[in-house]
């Protein structure tokens, strides 16, 4: 009886030795670099033309290159194109793609020159109503390029899709009306190059991108290892990009990390150089020189259903200023988020985007006070609503995805006490059910958020134009209306500056009608080890770009 | 027993089919859809039904599917692995459950039945109160609580084993996880070896043997051990099926590719074919585990051997 009970604890003790020796066998070369980050969620795409998420994006923007790339700036610089002229009435740009750009499998072998030819491949297939992709909408709604509604829709042949390759290294593109912030979206994976024939040999759509083989790098970096769904990584430096001299690390390391907690101690271990952190770890951070936090593109606001015809007050202004001043945006980021998020009392966040005077829009772009100079208070807003009403009590309810629901609680709790006539009941839930119930109009008042897809105010305030799918709202101001024409192809989109000016004309309609409560805008904290410097973060597109990174 | 075997694969299949058809009915009447972004407009969303033949009625969609299914063919994941197949998503995956799911059953199991064993013969001892102690905690702390514990004092501050699973270290980055869901199956075979065989240390064979001359090791293996597998092997049986299905808490802290995080982001994210394909998987694993358990009575116990082929 004991000698069992000792063989199975000799067994035990033996097998933890045993492992532990295992473990301990890996050893790093002191001359390479390795640049080790995490990820909150997996890859789901390897695909330029398929991928619709943040990650996929910044996976691939690491070893595929559009003809333009982002710097740290957020400015869209020269990449597979080394020139570029645009005609006069903004509507034709013809780019020469570099000499010294090509393609290269993951085992180092230059495969092909990157041709014209791939982009016009790549942007055929994602137009493509066959494949039916979800970012089909950049060409048609967004980059506007001649024809794309109709190659979609199936009634005129790819072809004539407004990309044309006059010769291997001269690309055409045609557009419907200028677009002046055309290069900014030439750095969207969506638009990025495929080269054909690499394409069909490793199966077309249901191959390419799914592993290393499978997949060609123009990029700063190559796949080197990775599978679907895998939850490591990584990715070699590409010795054969035209500015390899200026890429200093030989590998990145992803690793997907679904708790914070987790990363976080994975990041103190060594095993992280970079960990996203919130709550209390910010604020025992803060004062480190590791503290990094970087606004995100994201903005949080209430979306109002002002055809709720049960609740008219929801269509009354003031009583929406009521509710917006009822709001204290600074105690929601300060004592609950914690995560760099600030507070907004606008329609386009900050650090989005950059006007022709070469400042951020919201440097320039109006302030929405609604207390006028402390003169009105949120009670006098209420007080006149009660009055155009005829009601004193009111009850609304408030939805909100299930991840939201302790800033949905702050808000309730804020509001109630302001106004302790009005009663806020919490509706949480799973995120797809939200968005579904808000398509049908089947809420009073939504705590939801947009991210951009691109650099440009329009990315926001084009949601709210009349019948725009995402204007759950379903409110409707012809002047506005006009305003958002006027600036995506009519009378403003070749004068920039004009163009400018304009957009905040109508995001001043947008806020002083109060048509959304904004409550703030996502902020992102990081720990980024002293060693690592120049990871690049953008709001838009890619999240973080590391080519330009160096460890010493 | 061939009759029976066979009998029982009949029945098996049956019930598989009808379990799809079950699920395939239970996922349409889900809220949402497979495509959540937000910037999809229901026009492009329409489209992309279409494409992927969502928009047929059920009985026709279970019908190609079945037809699929028989073909080797499970369909595609919608958004976890855009495009991918769910032969190939689910494969990566598997079998690193299946392995950790069984090295955490195996030690759970060895460690709690001897753990119960010598409960049982040191009844009233200080060994009983210990194995007592270790049941209530192991039961009681929520897996969740017990890994971070792991993560944070033996691997973050000992440095004993790696924080993360690793696909470069295959064995030694699986053992806290093993160890983490190994803690729930120690307790409960503890407790219930214990009582089972302090049941049977009471029967009257065991009286019978001890007075004939036997006693100690021999006496426990060869009389009371026996007895006691069969009410193990039976509380045994839905447990590893539940570790072999993957723990989303523990695949999510260590970073683990498994199957239990990957069905329940796919019911969140209404990834029809992967949940339909893992559902059937599970299943699958259940009956043929119930199978075994109940071929194994018959190894285990000559009772029930004679009485079958009676």
């Amino acid at each position: 009886m004991n000698k069992t009970m000792r063989k199975s604890f000799l067994a035990v003790v033996s097998i933890a030795a045993v492992a532990t020796i295992a473990s301990c066998g890996e050893q790093e070369t002191t001359t390479s670099k390795y640049l080790n980050v995490s990820i909150n969620t997996g890859v789901e795409s390897l695909d330029t033309q398929v991928a619709t998420d943040g990650t996929s994006f910044e996976v691939m923007a690491n070893y595929i290159e559009g003809l333009y790339r982002v710097d740290g700036d957020g400015n869209a610089v020269l990449g597979m194109a080394k020139s570029v002229d645009k005609s006069t009435d903004g509507k034709t740009y013809t780019f020469t793609i570099r000499d010294d750009a090509y393609w290269y499998t993951s085992d180092g072998k230059q495969y092909a020159p990157v041709t014209a030819q791939d982009f016009v491949f790549g942007w055929q297939r994602g137009d493509s109503p066959e494949l039916q992709s979800e970012y089909q909408f950049m060409f048609t709604d967004v980059a506007l390029v001649k024809n794309a509604a109709d190659v979609y829709a199936g009634t005129k042949a790819l072809s004539e899709l407004g990309i044309t390759a006059t010769d291997d290294k001269t690309l055409k593109v045609e557009i419907d009306s200028p677009v002046s912030f055309f290069e900014k979206l030439m750095y969207f994976p969506t638009f990025y190059p495929v080269n054909q024939k690499f394409f069909e040999s490793v199966g077309g759509t249901d191959g390419y991108g799914t592993s290393p083989e499978k997949s060609l790098s123009n990029g700063p970096f190559m796949l080197e290892s990775y599978a679907p769904s895998a939850v490591s990584f990584s990715l070699k430096k590409n010795s054969g990009y035209y500015d390899a001299s200026k890429v200093a690390i030989d590998e990145v390391n992803y690793k997907v990390y679904q708790e914070d907690s987790t990363a976080y101690l994975a990041y103190k271990n060594g095993d992280l150089d970079i960990a996203p952190i919130s709550g209390e770890l910010v604020d025992s951070n803060k004062s480190s020189s590791e503290f990094h936090s970087v606004e995100a593109g994201y903005l949080w606001y209430i979306s109002l259903n002002l055809q709720d015809t049960a609740h008219p007050e929801i269509a009354n202004e003031d009583f929406r200023k009521a509710i917006n001043l009822a709001i204290d945006r600074q105690a929601i980021c300060d004592t609950l988020l914690k995560d760099g998020s600030v507070a907004a009392e606008y329609a386009v966040p900050e650090q989005l985007a950059t006007g022709p005077d070469g400042k951020d829009y919201r440097e320039t772009a109006s302030t929405y006070d609604y207390t006028e100079g402390g003169t009105k208070t949120a009670k006098d807003y209420m007080d006149a609503a009660k009055k155009t009403l005829g009601k004193s009590t009111f009850s609304l309810a408030l939805e909100c995805d299930n991840e939201a629901s302790s800033v949905a609680e702050m808000i309730q709790a804020q509001i109630q006490s302001t106004f302790p006539e009005i009663t806020i009941t919490l509706n949480p839930k799973v995120k797809k059910q939200r968005v579904a119930d808000m398509q049908n109009g089947d809420f009073e008042i939504c705590l939801t958020r947009w991210g951009p897809d691109y650099a440009d105010p329009m990315t926001y305030l084009g949601m709210w134009k009349t019948g725009n799918s995402n204007n759950y709202g379903l409110w409707s101001n012809a002047k506005y209306d006009q305003l958002i024409d006027d600036c995506t192809d009519g009378a403003y989109a070749t004068d920039t500056t004009a163009r400018w000016a304009h957009l905040k004309e109508a995001e001043d309609i947008v806020m002083d009608e109060a048509v959304i409560i904004p409550v703030y805008q996502k902020g992102d904290s990081y720990l980024i080890s002293d060693s690592t410097t120049g990871i690049e973060f953008h709001s838009v597109a890619l999240n973080r770009v590391f080519r330009n990174v160096t460890k010493k | 027993m061939t009759k029976y075997i066979l009998k029982r694969i009949g029945m098996a299949i049956l019930t598989l089919i009808v379990i799809l058809f079950l699920l395939f009915i239970l996922l349409k009447l889900m809220p949402g859809s497979p495509f959540n972004d937000e910037k999809l407009s229901v026009d492009a969303r329409a489209a992309l039904y279409a494409k992927y033949g969502l928009d047929q009625p059920i009985y026709v969609q279970f019908f190609k599917y079945l037809i699929n299914v028989i073909q080797g063919d499970f369909g595609v994941s919608y958004n976890i692995s855009k495009n991918t197949a769910i032969t190939v998503l689910i494969g990566n995956r598997l079998w690193t459950s299946i392995r950790i799911g069984f090295q955490a059953v195996t030690f759970g199991a060895i460690v709690g039945f001897l753990l119960g064993t010598v409960a049982a013969i040191k009844h009233n001892t200080i060994w009983d109160s210990l194995c007592t102690l270790i049941s209530v905690i192991g039961v009681s702390i929520p897996s969740y609580v017990f890994a971070m514990f792991l993560i944070y004092y033996v691997a973050f501050k000992g440095g004993v084993f790696p924080l993360s699973y690793s696909e470069s270290d295959p064995f030694g980055s699986s053992i806290l996880p093993t160890l983490s869901l190994s803690m729930f199956t120690i307790a409960s075979i503890a407790r219930f070896t214990r009582s089972e065989m302090l049941e049977i240390l009471d029967s009257d064979y065991m009286l019978l043997a001890e007075s004939k001359g036997m006693y100690g090791a021999k006496l426990i293996f060869r009389h009371a051990i026996r007895n006691t597998l069969i009410p193990v092997i039976t509380v045994l049986a839905p447990l590893i099926v539940g570790l072999m299905t993957g723990s989303l808490v523990v695949e999510k802290l260590f970073s683990i590719p498994g199957i239990g995080s990957l069905l329940v982001t796919a019911i969140q994210s209404n990834d029809y074919n992967v949940v339909i394909a893992l559902s059937f998987i599970y299943s699958l694993m259940y009956i043929v585990i119930m199978l075994v358990v109940d071929i194994l009575y018959g190894v285990i116990d000559p009772r029930i051997r004679v009485a079958k082929e009676a």
